[in-house]
């Protein structure tokens, strides 16, 4: 791992600690704080993505993937927040050139959404220029999004809390109604797909954070918790498959965070630690018994999390498909 | 052998389906869900139309599956009113089944079944909470835990030790069976909100405090409350098949719409998505028969632990399985649908009477006991 790897962790993992762990459930309940977001911002892991010219910090790809990381074992809400506008919307003002943008970006300013019902093969977006229903980030004043025309828009307009309904995952973002009130076209939604294919690596240390999050504390609690009079952890269904999960996860995060991964590595990491990450999560929740069904234990919300991300960035049909083409060196998985 | 259900059982499930569909819109699901709070009207409405009918246990499990298929949340709010009631009919004295059942059945009141306390769920026969005799009645000490119907039900059947065997190993002995008034001295509960799922249902920690017990509501033999509580689970974790295969048909039939939909407008289905479809129905299909063959022994008066505990194990994991899978499939779409609120509900089927592990404890020390299943 390479020293401005290392020096990202540290901070990442000190900045968890400090300002996120102890906050994590009223995260959950009320939103990023705009004291975190201050923080995010002055410490420079939003937009640390753009080039130095652009006003970012040119942050290297194992960098970005370990803060990702870092973020997600603690809050995914915090690491998704970040991912969004990092591997997102900077490079969709970058490819643009929009400097004036990217200054409000880097100075809290503007704020991001995103809105994209339609990648989906099938699924539909139900909004109209008039209202984007259910835009992810309860607080942007901007959102990127893809219309029903199947083009990608940059678009500034006004937002309006959701009532009777609260997201399954993702609720530090929050969602929000957003009223356009301009938009400009950014590109056809292959750009954005694009974009989320680029991203395989962050997604998965996204996706291998919450699995770390979740089973940290799983086997923190498995020592302490007896039925029986023995402690969960001397169970063997327990211990093993604790053991199963902390290796799959060992062996993805090696992977992960080496400065060799290539685009295909990347890409299976996704695929393997999506469905991972949902194994792992619900085992946790499932370790802790009723515990682990109340929100005040910290555990349900990785499961939620994990099932959440999945539907909005990792598209099971378009990803495979991909990846399978990839192995052949041919398009596969088409008839 | 006949996989059929008789005319009347089918019509029965007919017309808790009609109205569940009437009563259970996801509008008035998501309120309930995300207001956390019980839908006290619709259990009246129920029990007024004739939809809960305790009768005839074929029907209480056919309901309870027609009901979670609509919606969970409100299909478990308006059935489990009357959870811990086979204790008190198969033990209970006269005296008790008349003074506490009997409202029950009429709608006056509601009950709930204390067992788990903070220290565990798992392991019954650690419980901590004590009831000492003292002349003509028992006070009890302790607390429970994720008690449902705790801050609603006027009474709870509990799981309380009236006696310390000395032999660590017997400690499931000298545990009995209770009737506890809410409105005794000494007793407080607690509502447990932030649940993943069933948010209708009422969840709370239970505090008893020198809680003055009379001993004519003792249910049954002082020392075997342990027995009366694993033979009522025997029962109830039918009970639990039937929401899980409510919950994954119900994810079932959202997901097969999604995907039929997207035929008719000429989208790309392909067979990845087809072949879970594929095994989601499989799974569906082969925990309901499972359950329908526990159900024939157990309503037969013929209970098979090994059986009861195969259909509520198996069809709890295909319930999450189903409504994971049907994230998958539906995604974006099925986050914003009744989808998710299925999601969030199933997991809790395979930690309530019984955990997934417990169950695989009983059914492994049955056939190693060289209970046949036949
Ligand atoms: C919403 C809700 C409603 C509930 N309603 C009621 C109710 O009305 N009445 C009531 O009495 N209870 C109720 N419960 C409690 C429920 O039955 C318990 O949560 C459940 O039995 C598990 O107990 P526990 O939570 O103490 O977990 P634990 O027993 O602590 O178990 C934790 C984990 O360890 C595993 N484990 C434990 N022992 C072993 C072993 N020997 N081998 C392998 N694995 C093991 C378990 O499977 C589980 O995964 C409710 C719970 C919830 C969440």
């Amino acid at each position: 791992m390479n020293e401005q790897a290392e020096l990202m962790r540290s901070a990442a993992r000190e900045f968890a600690e400090k300002y996120l762990k102890d906050v994590a459930t009223k995260i959950e309940r009320e939103g990023i704080g705009s004291d975190i977001k201050e923080k995010i911002l002055q410490q420079g892991f939003l937009g640390a993505t753009l080039s130095p010219d652009m006003g970012g910090a040119g942050l290297d790809p194992l960098s970005q993937r370990l803060m990702l990381f870092e973020f997600a074992k603690v809050s995914p809400s915090v690491s998704a927040y970040i991912f969004f506008h990092n591997d997102i919307v900077s490079k969709v003002l970058e490819t643009r050139s929009d400097k004036e943008s990217i200054r409000n970006l880097l100075e809290g300013k503007d704020n991001y959404g995103i809105y994209w019902p339609g990648l989906m093969e099938g699924a539909k977006t139900n909004s109209s220029e008039k209202v984007m229903e259910r835009v992810i980030n309860s607080s942007c004043n901007k959102t990127i999004g893809l219309f029903s025309d199947g083009k990608v828009y940059l678009v500034e307009g006004k937002n309006e809390p959701v009532k009777d309904f609260k997201p399954l995952g993702l609720r530090g973002m929050g969602i929000c109604n957003f009223f356009p009130e301009k938009r400009v076209e950014y590109g056809k939604k292959e750009v954005l797909e694009d974009l989320l294919i680029k991203s395989s690596g962050d997604i998965a240390s996204i996706f291998l954070g919450i699995a770390e999050g979740s089973l940290e504390k799983t086997m923190e609690y498995t020592r302490v918790r007896k039925t029986f009079n023995e402690p969960l952890k001397n169970y063997e269904p327990v211990a093993f498959k604790m053991a199963e999960l902390e290796s799959e996860l060992e062996i993805m995060k090696y992977s992960l965070f080496s400065d060799e991964a290539d685009e295909v590595r990347l890409l299976m990491l996704k695929n393997m630690s999506a469905s991972f990450s949902k194994k792992a999560t619900k085992y946790a929740l499932q370790f802790h018994g009723g515990y682990g069904y109340l929100e005040d234990f910290g555990v349900e919300k990785f499961y939620r999390d994990s099932v959440a991300l999945s539907a909005i960035i990792y598209r099971p049909v378009e990803d495979k498909r991909f990846l399978a083409s990839k192995i052949y060196g041919d398009r596969s998985g088409f008839l | 052998m006949d996989f059929d259900l008789s005319e009347e059982l089918k019509q029965y499930g007919k017309k808790v389906r009609e109205f569940s569909l009437k009563e259970f819109s996801n509008k008035v699901a998501s309120i309930y869900d995300i207001q956390e709070q019980y839908p006290d009207e619709l259990r009246i409405k129920a029990l007024k139309e004739g939809i809960i009918d305790f009768s005839n246990p074929w029907k209480t499990m056919i309901g309870i599956e027609e009901m979670c298929r609509v919606d969970p949340g409100l299909g478990i709010s308006v059935t489990v009113p009357f959870f811990g009631a086979e204790v008190l009919m198969l033990h209970g004295s006269d005296h008790l089944k008349e003074k506490y059942l009997g409202k029950v059945a009429a709608g006056e009141k509601i009950m709930g079944l204390g067992v788990t306390e903070p220290g565990g769920g798992s392991d019954v026969a650690g419980l901590k909470t004590v009831a000492r005799k003292e002349g003509n009645k028992y006070v009890v000490n302790g607390s429970k835990m994720f008690i449902t119907n705790g801050t609603i039900a006027d009474f709870f059947v509990m799981l309380v030790r009236t006696a310390h065997p000395d032999d660590p190993a017997k400690r499931h002995r000298g545990l009995s069976v209770l009737v506890v008034e809410r409105n005794f001295k000494g007793f407080d509960s607690n509502k447990l909100t932030g649940k993943l799922g069933v948010r209708a249902t009422n969840t709370a920690e239970l505090i008893l405090n020198n809680v003055e017990v009379p001993a004519e509501n003792l249910v049954g033999d002082e020392g075997k409350g342990f027995y009366y509580i694993m033979e009522f689970f025997n029962i109830s974790r039918i009970f639990v098949a039937a929401q899980s295969i409510g919950i994954a048909q119900g994810v079932l039939d959202r997901t097969t719409d999604f995907l039929k939909n997207l035929e008719k407008n000429g989208d790309y289905v392909g067979e990845e998505r087809k072949f879970k479809l594929a095994e989601m129905a499989t799974r569906v299909e082969a925990s309901r028969l499972l359950m329908y063959k526990a159900a024939s022994f157990l309503f037969n008066y013929n209970p098979n632990p090994t059986l009861t505990s195969m259909a509520k194990g198996y069809a709890s994991e295909t319930a999450s399985f189903a409504a994971e899978t049907a994230m998958e499939i539906t995604g974006q779409t099925g986050l914003n649908s009744e989808i998710e609120r299925f999601f969030r509900d199933s997991k809790i089927m395979e930690i309530w009477e019984g955990t997934s592990e417990v169950e695989k404890i009983v059914i492994s020390r049955m056939i190693l006991k060289g209970d046949k299943n036949e």
